[in-house]
C-alpha cells in the first residue's frame, strides 16, 4: 500500500467535486482563523497580551533558569530512563525464569509496579518513608518511582521483544551446544532489540512527562522552575504556555525518533 | 495484617467512596474523550489541508503534553483568560483531551491497516466516500485498535490519580492516601489498600479488554 488512504479515498476527484473541495478548505481556513482571532481577543480583553507579562522572556537569566529546569528534567529522566532499562530486564529474566519461586514474584512486581500510578509512588517516598525513618533526596523522591514504574513496562516490552524471536533460532543456537545464557544474550536478546527500540524509545515520552511531578516534592525540574517564575513576574498564562511549549517539542522530538528508528531497514 | 484491618475499620468507607470516584474519573473522562477522538480521526481524513494541519497540530500537543501541567494550565492558567471551570470539570477536561488525542493517534493507524483494495472496490461501486468511511474503514480500524484502547483506558484509570493535585470535591483514591498519610501512621498500609485497588482494577479492565479483542479481532 504505497498511497495513503486518504488519497484513495478522495484521489483524482472531477473538476465539480475539486471546486468544492476548495471551497470547503477556505472555508475552514477562515473558521480556524475565527477560532485563533477569538482565542487572541480573549487574550486581549483579559489584559493577557500586556506587554509586562511577557517583557521578561526578553531576560537571559528568564531563559537560563529555564534551561536549568530542563537540565533537572533530563537528568531525573536519564537516571530514571537508565534505572528502568537495567532493572526492566532483570524483572523480564525473572519472568521468563523457569523456576516458581523466581518467576511468580517477578510477575507480581511486574503487575504491581505497572498498576500502581507513578504520583502515588512518589507519594510513598515523599510522605511515607520519611515517617519510617527513610528520608531520600528531592532528586530521588522522584527519580526512584519513575524509574520503578517504566522498569515494569519495560520489562514487557522486553517479553514482547523476546517472544517475537523465532524459535528455531533458540533450538538452533542449542544444538550447536550454547549453554542457555549464551543462547539468551548472543541471539535472542540483539535481535529482540531490534524489534523494540521504537517502543523504548516512545516509553521515554512518558518518563519525560512523569518527572512533571517533581514540583510536588519542589525537585527543580522544569514545571517547578516554571512555578518559580510565576511568583516572581505575577506572569501565569504566558509561563505556562511557553513551558507546555517546550514539554511538547522535547517529546515530540523524542517520538519522530522513536518512528525513524521504527522503520524498516534500520 | 493487623494494621490493614485498623485501616479498614477507620477509613473502609472512605476507601470505598475513593474507588468509586477513581472509576466515576475514568468513565467520565473515557467516554467523550474516546466520541472526540473518534471524531478527530475521521475529520483528519477528509481532504482540507487548513483542516488537517490544525488537527494534526492538536493530536500532537494533547499526546505530548504532560498531564499534570495540562490540568495545572487549565485549573490555574484559564481563570486568568476569565475562563473558570469547576475543578472536577477541569480533571475530566483534561484527562478526555488527552484520551482524544491518544485515541485519535491509534485509530490513524488502525486506519491504515484497512486494505486499500476494499476502498477502490467500494468507490467503484459507487459508494461515497463519507459512507466508505462509516461503512467500511471505521468498523474495521475500531476493530484493530481494541487492545491499545484497553491499554489507554487503563492508563486513564491510573491518571485518576492526578486529581489529587486539586483540591476536589471527594477524594479519589491517591487523595486518600496522602490525607491519610498526613494524619496518622497508616501510610504504607494506606498505600497497600490502594495499590491492590488500582492493579485489580487494571487487571479486570485489561481481562475485559481481552475478552473483546479475541471476539472482534479481524483474521486476515
Amino acid at each position: 500500500m504505497s498511497r495513503p488512504l486518504e488519497d484513495i479515498l478522495f484521489g483524482a476527484p472531477s473538476p465539480r467535486a475539486r471546486a468544492a473541495t476548495r471551497a470547503a478548505s477556505v472555508a475552514a481556513a477562515v473558521v480556524l482563523l475565527a477560532v485563533a482571532a477569538g482565542i487572541v481577543a480573549r487574550f486581549h480583553s483579559a489584559g493577557q497580551l500586556d506587554a509586562r507579562l511577557w517583557s521578561f522572556f526578553a531576560l537571559p537569566t528568564t531563559w537560563a533558569f529555564l534551561g536549568k529546569g530542563l537540565l533537572g528534567t533530563l537528568a531525573s529522566a536519564a537516571m530514571a530512563a537508565a534505572i528502568a532499562l537495567g532493572l526492566g530486564l532483570v524483572l523480564m529474566l525473572g519472568r521468563l525464569a523457569r523456576p516458581r519461586l523466581i518467576r511468580w514474584p517477578s510477575v507480581a512486581a511486574i503487575e504491581f509496579l505497572r498498576g500502581t500510578p507513578t504520583l502515588l509512588l512518589i507519594y510513598v517516598c515523599f510522605l511515607v518513608l520519611p515517617s519510617v525513618g527513610i528520608k531520600l533526596s528531592t532528586y530521588w523522591m522522584l527519580t526512584l518511582p519513575v524509574a520503578l514504574s517504566t522498569a515494569a513496562v519495560v520489562a514487557e516490552v522486553y517479553r514482547a521483544g523476546v517472544l517475537a524471536v523465532p524459535r528455531g533460532q533458540t533450538d538452533a543456537a542449542r544444538s550447536l551446544g550454547m549453554t542457555e545464557m549464551q543462547v539468551f544474550f548472543t541471539i535472542v536478546f540483539p535481535q529482540a532489540l531490534r524489534y523494540i527500540v521504537p517502543a523504548l524509545v516512545a516509553q521515554l515520552v512518558i518518563v519525560v512527562k512523569d518527572t512533571t511531578f517533581g514540583y510536588v516534592v519542589t525537585y527543580g525540574e522544569l514545571m517547578q522552575n516554571a512555578k518559580v517564575l510565576i511568583a516572581n513576574y505575577q506572569s501565569l498564562v504566558p509561563v505556562y504556555l511557553v513551558v507546555a511549549a517546550i514539554y511538547c517539542l522535547v517529546n515530540y522530538g523524542l517520538s519522530r525518533a522513536s518512528k525513524r528508528l521504527g522503520r524498516p531497514g534500520w | 495484617m493487623g494494621e490493614v484491618h485498623k485501616l479498614l475499620a477507620d477509613y473502609g468507607p472512605a476507601f470505598g467512596q475513593a474507588l468509586l470516584l477513581t472509576w466515576k474519573l475514568t468513565a467520565l473522562s473515557f467516554v467523550p474523550g474516546f466520541a472526540l477522538g473518534v471524531v478527530v480521526a475521521v475529520l483528519r481524513l477528509l481532504p482540507l489541508p487548513p483542516l488537517r494541519g490544525a488537527l494534526t497540530a492538536y493530536v500532537e500537543v494533547f499526546r505530548n503534553i504532560p498531564t499534570v501541567g495540562l490540568l495545572i494550565f487549565i485549573v490555574f492558567a484559564l481563570p486568568d483568560l476569565n475562563v473558570v471551570l469547576d475543578y472536577d470539570t477541569a480533571v475530566v477536561l483534561t484527562l478526555a483531551l488527552v484520551c482524544s488525542a491518544f485515541t485519535a493517534d491509534y485509530l490513524r493507524s488502525g486506519i491504515n491497516t484497512v486494505d486499500s483494495g476494499q476502498i477502490e472496490a467500494a468507490l467503484s461501486l459507487g459508494m461515497r466516500p463519507i459512507t466508505v468511511i462509516t461503512a467500511i474503514v471505521l468498523p474495521q480500524a475500531l476493530r484493530t485498535v481494541v487492545q491499545p484502547v484497553t491499554s489507554l483506558l487503563i492508563a486513564l484509570m491510573l491518571s485518576t490519580s492526578l486529581a489529587s493535585q486539586v483540591p476536589f470535591p471527594g477524594r479519589e483514591l491517591t487523595a486518600l492516601v496522602s490525607k491519610i498519610a498526613n494524619e496518622s501512621a497508616a501510610g504504607i498500609a494506606a498505600f497497600a489498600v490502594a495499590a491492590a485497588l488500582y492493579v485489580t482494577t487494571g487487571l479486570v479492565i485489561g481481562w475485559l479488554g481481552g475478552l473483546l479483542e479475541r471476539r472482534l479481532r479481524i483474521l486476515r
